[in-house]
C-alpha cells in the first residue's frame, strides 16, 4: 500500500488560487481528511490527486511513481485509484451488479465467474447482498451510497479517494455511515483521501485531519492535536467550538487581557508580544460563587445567556472588571440561571497560545 | 436588326401618340372612361413571364391611368385558381388567357365567359375564332425539338419525333407537363394522333426530367442541364437563342402541334371596361407585331410580319387538335402522362 | 371562477376556430359521398398505384431522412458538447444557421450546385477529371434524402446536446477511474445515457421529412416520384379531388399522432438524466491529435448546409447565367431589378409576408404569453387541457392542415379563402406550439414566489403583472415573437394551398417562380428571406441574451 506525496501543489482558477503550494503527505494505508470551509481547495486538491486536473506547479507522488505534473499527468483510468462521488455517480443504466463489477472489467486477469464471486462478496461486505439486479433508481439513498462504495473497494485500488460523500444523507443516517466507513477502512487498509467539510465527520472517521485554508494546509494532525493543540486562530476556531482571547504577553508564562491576568502553561512566551490564547467552552470549569474561590486564572462572573442542549449547557458569561465574555458548556447540573453570579476557572494548560498564522 | 427595331420604336410611338395627342394613330377607345374609372385590369395569362410583363408595360404607357396586375402561371394551374376562387364566390379575374384551348370550350359552357369581339379581329383566320364570340386566339407558336449546340453537333441532333425515342438520349432529355402548360397538353394530345400512345411510353424509358412549364424545356436545355428537350414552345426557344444561348430548334416534318392560346373576359369581370380596353389593345397590330418580333410568337393578325429566321407557319407542317377533344379528353391525357412518366 | 371561464371560453374559440374546426371538415369531408358516409375515398386513394408509391416514397424518404440526421447531428452535438475541438462556437453558430435555412431554398439551391449537367459541382468535376457522368445527381431520392437530413439533423443535435448537458460529468469520470479510456467511457456510459435523446431526436427528424412539401416539389417531381405531401397538392389540380385529399391526409395525422407520443415517453424516460446527489462540474475530454481532423469534418458537414448553397444562391443572385462561371461579364444586377421592380408579384408578396409575419407573430405572442402564464401559475382549473391543446397542431403535418382549412373556409359562414385571413389563420396554427414552448420556458424560469413577495407587500395582481413578471418575461416573449416570425416567412407547405393570385407570399413566389426556372429571381429573393430570418435571429440572441438552440428544447 504505497503513500501518497503532494509537493507544491498549485491551480488556478482565473485570477483565483485554488490550490496554493499545497504539500501534504499521506502515510500508508493512513485515512486522512482534507477538512476545510468551501471555497479553501480540497474538492480540487482531491480532482488533482484523481489526475482529473493538472497542477500548474508541483508534483504528486504515489509510492515511487510521480503520477502528476506540471508537465505530465497519467490519466485517470491508469492511476489505479478508486473515487466515491458526491452525486455518487451510479450508472442508471446499469444494475447494481453491473456499477460494481464495472471496474474488474479493466483489470487483466480476471475472469468472468471470478468477477463475479467478488462482485456478491463485496456487496455482502457492504450488507447489499440480494440487490445485484437491482437498478439505482429502485435505491434508498444510503442503499445507493453503499453500492458507490462497493464499486471503488471491488477493484482494490491503491488509493481511495472520497469526495463529501455523506453529504446528501440526512442526519441519522450520516451518523451511522461514519462508522461504517471506518470500519471498512480498518478492515481493507487502503490509503484514503477523504474530502470533507464537517469536522464531526473528519474527526470521527480520519486518522489524521488536514485543514485547508484558502488552498493551503493551514496545520494537518491527530484530531486530538488539531483540537488541544491548534496552531492558529483559524484551525482553532474550524475545530470545535473556541473561546480566543486577545491579549498581551507579560512574562513567558502570563498574558494580560486588559486587567485580567492568565497564567499559561507550559510558558514560553516572548514578553511584551501580542499573544491569542484559545480555550475551550468544556474546560472552562463553573462554579457558584464560594467565599474565598481565589487562585490563578479564577474570576467571577454573570450568567448572560444559557441555552439547554441536553446533555450539556452552552452558557455565555461575561467576566466580572473586563469585557470578556467567556463561553462555557458545562454539565446540566449545577444549573445556573441567567444573571446568576458564578465562579470561572481555566486550568493554564488549557489556555493554549495561537501562532501567528491566521 | 435595325431596320425592325426602327420599325418596332415607331409602333410603340405610334400607339403613345395617339394617345397624348388627340388621336392621330387610332380613334379613342369608346370604353376609355369607364375604364379609368375602374383604374386596373386583372390579367391571369400563361404567356411567359417576361413577355407578359412586357404586353402589360405596354399597354400601361398607352393608358396611364389604368394598371395591368399580371398574375402568371400554367395554363392548368389558371383554370384550378378560376375555378377555386368561383367556388369561394371571389370576382378577382377580368381577362384570362392559356394556352389551353379547351378550357375555354369548359368555360363557355358554364357560362363563365362574356361575349366580346375585340376590334379588327374578324380578319383573322378561322382557327383563332370561336364562332360565337366568346374567345379570340390572342397568339400562337408550336411545339418543337430544341437541343444543346454546345453539347450536340447539328448533324446529331433529333430531327423527328421518332428520333426522340433513341435510346442514346437516355438520361439527357426533358419534358414539359400537360399538367400545368396548356401548350405541352396540345402537344401531347397531337402526338397521341400521330403515334399513339406507345409513343409516350417508348419515350418514357429514355428517362426524361419533368419540369413544368412550357418554356422551361428551352432554358432547360440551354443551360446544358440536358441536352435535348422533347416539347415546349417554340417562342421561348427562339427568345433564348437571340439572347445568344446555345440552343437551336428543330422543327419536325412529321409535324409540329400548334397551340393557339385563346383570350377571353369573364362574365363576372369586376373591371369590364378595362377588361376591353385591354383586349382590344393586345390585338392591335402593333402589339401584336411587338410578340412576333421580341417574343418570337406567331399571331394570327394578318398584317405582322415575322422575323426571317423563323419559318412560317405556312412553310410548317401544322398538327391541330380541337378545343372539344382537348378539354373532353384532359384527364386522360395528364393521367396517362402521370402513369408513364412518374409524376 | 368567473376568470377561468373567461379564460376557457376564449382559449376554446381560438382552438376551435384553429384546429377542430378544419380537422373537423377534413374528416367529415374524407367519408362523404354523394349519397351519405362513405369510405369509397380512402378506397380510392389507397388502391391508386400512384398513391400507393407515394406513401412508400415518404416513408422511405422519413426513415432515411431520420437516420442521416442522427448521423450527422450526434456526433456534432458529442464534439461540441464534450471535447475540446476548436472553434465550438462557430460550429454552434452554423447548426443554428442551418436550422433557421428554410429547406427549400437549400433545395434550390442544391439544384444549381449538383443538378447532373449544369451543377456547378459536376461541372467542376467533370473539367478536372474529363468524366463524363456526372459526380452528384440531385434529382434522386439519395440526393433528397441528402438534401432535406442537412435542414433537419439541428433537432437531433438540440436533443442530444441537451441531454449531454444534464448528464452530470461525474458519471463519466466514475468510469474513468476504474479503468476506461476514453472510448469505452462514450461507449459504455455516455451513449446509453443519450439513446432516449437519439431516439427522440432521430422521431423528430421524421416527422418534419414528413410534412416537407418543398424539397420533394423541387426534387422529386423533376425525377418522378412523388411523396404525400406533393400528391396532396397535385390533387388540388384541377378538377380538384378534395375528398381523396383529405382521405389522404388523415393516415399522415394518425403517422405523426403516433410519433409524438412515441417520442413524449422517450423524453419522460427522465431518470436516465442523472440519479442521486448532485451534478458535477464538465470534464472536456481532450481529442489531442484529432482536434483539427475534427473540425474540419465539421465545417465539411456546415459547407454542404451553408458555405455552398448559400454562396451558390449569391452566385445566382449576381449572375446573368448561374451556370456560367463567374466573370465580368456575368456579373449583373438585373435579377434585382427584375425581382424588385418588374416582376410585379414581388413586393405584393414581400408586403403580404411581412403583414402576415408581424400580425401572426404579435396576436402569436400575446396568446401564448397568456395561456402559458395561465398554465404555468395554474390559474385555471384544468390547466393542463389547455397546454395539451396549444400544443395539439404540431401533430397536424402542414399541407394536412391547409386542406383542413381550404374545406372549412371556402364554404358559407366563413369564406376566408381568397384573403389573407386564411393564411394567417394556417399560420397562427401551425406556430402556435413553438412560441408556446418558448414562453412556457419563459414563465417556469420565473419563480412564482417573486410574485407572491409582491402580493404579500400589498400589491395587486395586476401591478405585480406589470412591474414584477412583465420586465422578467420580457426577453422570453420577445424571443417568442421572433420564433413566430421567423416560422411565417418560411411557410411554404400550408401556403401553397391557400394563396391565390392576389394573396401571393415570398414563399409562393419563390416556388412559382422555380415552376418559371427563373433562378437569378430565385437567388435574390432567397437571399432576400434569409436576410430577413437572421435579421431576427440576432433579435432573438440579443433579447435572450445567450445561444438560441440552448434555449429552444
Amino acid at each position: 500500500m504505497p503513500g501518497v506525496i503532494l509537493k507544491g501543489l498549485s491551480k488556478r482558477y482565473g485570477d483565483v488560487g485554488a490550490v496554493n503550494d499545497l504539500s501534504l503527505e499521506m502515510k500508508p494505508g493512513e485515512l486522512l481528511a482534507l477538512l476545510g470551509p468551501s471555497g479553501c481547495g480540497k474538492t480540487t486538491t482531491l480532482r488533482l490527486v484523481a489526475g482529473f486536473l493538472t497542477p500548474e506547479a508541483g508534483e504528486i507522488w504515489v509510492g515511487d511513481r510521480c503520477l502528476s505534473s506540471a508537465t505530465a499527468v497519467v490519466p485517470p483510468e491508469r492511476r489505479r485509484m478508486a473515487m466515491i462521488f458526491q452525486s455518487y455517480a451510479l450508472w442508471p443504466h446499469m444494475t447494481v451488479a453491473q456499477n460494481v463489477a464495472y471496474g474488474l472489467r479493466f483489470k487483466p486477469g480476471i475472469a468472468r465467474s471470478d468477477r463475479d464471486a467478488r462482485v456478491r462478496e463485496m456487496l455482502r461486505v457492504v450488507q447489499l447482498a440480494g440487490y445485484e439486479h437491482r437498478y439505482p433508481g429502485e435505491l434508498s439513498g444510503g442503499q445507493q451510497q453503499r453500492v458507490a462504495v462497493a464499486r471503488a473497494l471491488v477493484v482494490e485500488p491503491e488509493i481511495l479517494l472520497l469526495d463529501e460523500p455523506l453529504s446528501n444523507l440526512d442526519a441519522n443516517l450520516r451518523e451511522e455511515m461514519r462508522f461504517e466507513i471506518r470500519r471498512l477502512h480498518e478492515t481493507f487498509g487502503i490509503t484514503t483521501l477523504y474530502v470533507t467539510h464537517d469536522q464531526s465527520e473528519a474527526m470521527v472517521i480520519s486518522d489524521r485531519i488536514a485543514v485547508l485554508q484558502a488552498g493551503r494546509v493551514a496545520q494537518v494532525g491527530t484530531a486530538d492535536d488539531l483540537y488541544h493543540r491548534p496552531r492558529t486562530r483559524f484551525v482553532a476556531e474550524f475545530i470545535g467550538r473556541t473561546n480566543v482571547v486577545d491579549g498581551v504577553a507579560t512574562s513567558f508564562d502570563a498574558v494580560a487581557h486588559g486587567a485580567l491576568r492568565l497564567h499559561v502553561a507550559p510558558g514560553g512566551l516572548q514578553p511584551g508580544t501580542r499573544v491569542a490564547l484559545s480555550i475551550r467552552p468544556h474546560q472552562v470549569q463553573l462554579s457558584a460563587p464560594v467565599e474565598g474561590a481565589e487562585g490563578a486564572n479564577t474570576f467571577r462572573g454573570t450568567v448572560r445567556r444559557a441555552a439547554f442542549l441536553g446533555d450539556t449547557i452552552d452558557y455565555e458569561i461575561a467576566i466580572a472588571g473586563s469585557d470578556l465574555v467567556l463561553r462555557a458548556a458545562a454539565a446540566p447540573t449545577p444549573r445556573f440561571e441567567v444573571g446568576a453570579a458564578v465562579v470561572l476557572r481555566v486550568a493554564p494548560g488549557v489556555c493554549v497560545p495561537l501562532g501567528d498564522g491566521d | 436588326m435595325t431596320k425592325r427595331f426602327t420599325v418596332h420604336a415607331a409602333a410603340v410611338v405610334a400607339i403613345l401618340m395617339g394617345l397624348v395627342g388627340d388621336g392621330h394613330a387610332q380613334p379613342p377607345s369608346k370604353h376609355l372612361d369607364g375604364a379609368r374609372k375602374e383604374g386596373k385590369v386583372v390579367w391571369y395569362t400563361s404567356l411567359v413571364l417576361p413577355s407578359a410583363e412586357r404586353v402589360a408595360k405596354l399597354f400601361e404607357t398607352a393608358y396611364p391611368d389604368v394598371k395591368v396586375e399580371v398574375h402568371r402561371t400554367g395554363s392548368q394551374r389558371i383554370l384550378q385558381r378560376v375555378m377555386q376562387e368561383m367556388q369561394a364566390n371571389i370576382k378577382n379575374v377580368d381577362v384570362i388567357h392559356t394556352s389551353d384551348a379547351g378550357h375555354y370550350v369548359f368555360l363557355k359552357e358554364k357560362k363563365l365567359l362574356a361575349k366580346y369581339t375585340p376590334a379588327g379581329v374578324e380578319a383573322f383566320p378561322a382557327g383563332f375564332k370561336d364562332k360565337d364570340g366568346y374567345y379570340y386566339g390572342l397568339r400562337a407558336t408550336v411545339n418543337a425539338i430544341t437541343y444543346n449546340t454546345k453539347a450536340v453537333p447539328a448533324a446529331e441532333a433529333p430531327k423527328t419525333w421518332k428520333d426522340l425515342l433513341d435510346p442514346r438520349w437516355k438520361g439527357k432529355m426533358v419534358t414539359a407537363h400537360p399538367g400545368y402548360s396548356g401548350v405541352i397538353a396540345t402537344h401531347v394530345l397531337a402526338l397521341v394522333h400521330l403515334h399513339g400512345w406507345d409513343y409516350f411510353k417508348a419515350l418514357a424509358q429514355n428517362k426524361l426530367m419533368i419540369v413544368q412549364s412550357a418554356n422551361d424545356p428551352a432554358t432547360t436545355v440551354s443551360s446544358g442541364e440536358r441536352v435535348v428537350a422533347v416539347n415546349g414552345g417554340d417562342y421561348s426557344a427562339y427568345q433564348l437563342k437571340k439572347k445568344g444561348n446555345p440552343i437551336e430548334i428543330v422543327y419536325p416534318k412529321e409535324g409540329v402541334p400548334l397551340v393557339v392560346s385563346p383570350t377571353a373576359i369573364t362574365a363576372f369581370a369586376p373591371h369590364p371596361n378595362a377588361a376591353r380596353l385591354f383586349t382590344d389593345f393586345t390585338f392591335t397590330r402593333e402589339v401584336q407585331q411587338v410578340m412576333a418580333d421580341s417574343e418570337g410568337l406567331y399571331t394570327g393578325h394578318p398584317e405582322v410580319t415575322y422575323p426571317a429566321d423563323k419559318p412560317k407557319l405556312s412553310e410548317l407542317k401544322l398538327l391541330t387538335v380541337s378545343p372539344e377533344e382537348l378539354e373532353k379528353r384532359n384527364e386522360e391525357i395528364k393521367k396517362r402522362f402521370v402513369e408513364f412518366f412518374g409524376a | 371562477m368567473d376568470r377561468s371561464i373567461a379564460v376557457w371560453v376564449g382559449a376554446a374559440v381560438a382552438l376551435v376556430v384553429l384546429i377542430a374546426l378544419p380537422l373537423g371538415w377534413l374528416g367529415w369531408l374524407s367519408v362523404s359521398g354523394e349519397h351519405g358516409t362513405t369510405l369509397a375515398h380512402y378506397r380510392d386513394a389507397f388502391t391508386d398505384p400512384a398513391l400507393q408509391k407515394a406513401l412508400w416514397n415518404t416513408v422511405v424518404l422519413a426513415f432515411w431522412v431520420g437516420l442521416v440526421s442522427v448521423a450527422i447531428g450526434a456526433p456534432l452535438a458529442w464534439l461540441t458538447a464534450r471535447t475540446d475541438v476548436p472553434a465550438r462556437g462557430l460550429i454552434r453558430g452554423l447548426v443554428l444557421a442551418s436550422f433557421v435555412t428554410p429547406p427549400f431554398l437549400g433545395a434550390f439551391a442544391w439544384v444549381m450546385l449538383a443538378g447532373p449537367n449544369a451543377g456547378i459541382l459536376n461541372t467542376l468535376w467533370r473539367s478536372v477529371t474529363g468524366a463524363d457522368a456526372p459526380l452528384l445527381n440531385i434529382f434522386t431520392m439519395p440526393g433528397l434524402v441528402f438534401v432535406v437530413s442537412i435542414y433537419t439533423f439541428p433537432y437531433v443535435y438540440i436533443m442530444v446536446a441537451n441531454t449531454l448537458a444534464l448528464i452530470a460529468s461525474d458519471l463519466e469520470e466514475a468510469a474513468a477511474i476504474l479503468g476506461a479510456g476514453r472510448l469505452a467511457v462514450a461507449r459504455t456510459v455516455t451513449l446509453p445515457m443519450v439513446l432516449p435523446a437519439l431516439a427522440s431526436g432521430f422521431i423528430l427528424a421524421v416527422l418534419q421529412a414528413l410534412a416537407l412539401f418543398g424539397s420533394p416539389a423541387i426534387l422529386a417531381l423533376p425525377a418522378g416520384f412523388h411523396t404525400v405531401t406533393t400528391q396532396i397538392w397535385s390533387l388540388f389540380q384541377f378538377p380538384p379531388k378534395v375528398e381523396q385529399a383529405a382521405a389522404f391526409s388523415v393516415p399522415l395525422l394518425v403517422a405523426t399522432a403516433l410519433l409524438l407520443d412515441i417520442q413524449k415517453r422517450l423524453l419522460g424516460r427522465r431518470g436516465y438524466a442523472a440519479v442521486g446527489g448532485k451534478g458535477g462540474q464538465r470534464r472536456i475530454i481532450a481529442l489531442g491529435r484529432w482536434r483539427w481532423p475534427a473540425l474540419a469534418a465539421c465545417l465539411v458537414v456546415m459547407s454542404g448546409a451553408i458555405f455552398l448553397p448559400y454562396g451558390v444562391l449569391a452566385k445566382g443572385a449576381f449572375s446573368r447565367a448561374w451556370a456560367q462561371p463567374l466573370s465580368r461579364d456575368n456579373l449583373t444586377l438585373a435579377n434585382f431589378a427584375f425581382t424588385f421592380f418588374e416582376y410585379g408579384s414581388t413586393r405584393a408578396a414581400i408586403v403580404n409576408t411581412l403583414e402576415l409575419a408581424v400580425l401572426t407573430a404579435c396576436i402569436g405572442a400575446a396568446m401564448v404569453a397568456l395561456l402559458s402564464y395561465v398554465t404555468n401559475r395554474r390559474l385555471v382549473v384544468g390547466h393542463q387541457l389547455v397546454a395539451f391543446l396549444v400544443l395539439a397542431p404540431v401533430v397536424v403535418p402542414g399541407v394536412v392542415l391547409a386542406v383542413g382549412l381550404f374545406i372549412a373556409y371556402t364554404r358559407p359562414p366563413f369564406v376566408l379563402y381568397g384573403t389573407l385571413w386564411i393564411l394567417f389563420l394556417a399560420y397562427l396554427t401551425k406556430e402556435m406550439p413553438v412560441g408556446y414552448a418558448q414562453a412556457d420556458a419563459t414563465f417556469r424560469a420565473i419563480p412564482a414566489d417573486l410574485e407572491d413577495a409582491g402580493r404579500v407587500l400589498g400589491a395587486g395582481r395586476l401591478r405585480i403583472l406589470k412591474e414584477i413578471t412583465a420586465p422578467l418575461a420580457k426577453s422570453g416573449i420577445i424571443a417568442a415573437w421572433c420564433f413566430i416570425f421567423i416560422g411565417v416567412i418560411r411557410e411554404l407547405s400550408a401556403s401553397i394551398l391557400l394563396f391565390t393570385p392576389s394573396t401571393k407570399v415570398m414563399s409562393v413566389v419563390i416556388f412559382d417562380l422555380k415552376e418559371e426556372g427563373q433562378f437569378g429571381a430565385i437567388s435574390v429573393l432567397g437571399l432576400v428571406m434569409l436576410g430577413l430570418t437572421f435579421a431576427t435571429v440576432a433579435l432573438v440572441q440579443a433579447a435572450l441574451g445567450r445561444d438560441v438552440l440552448g434555449a429552444r428544447r
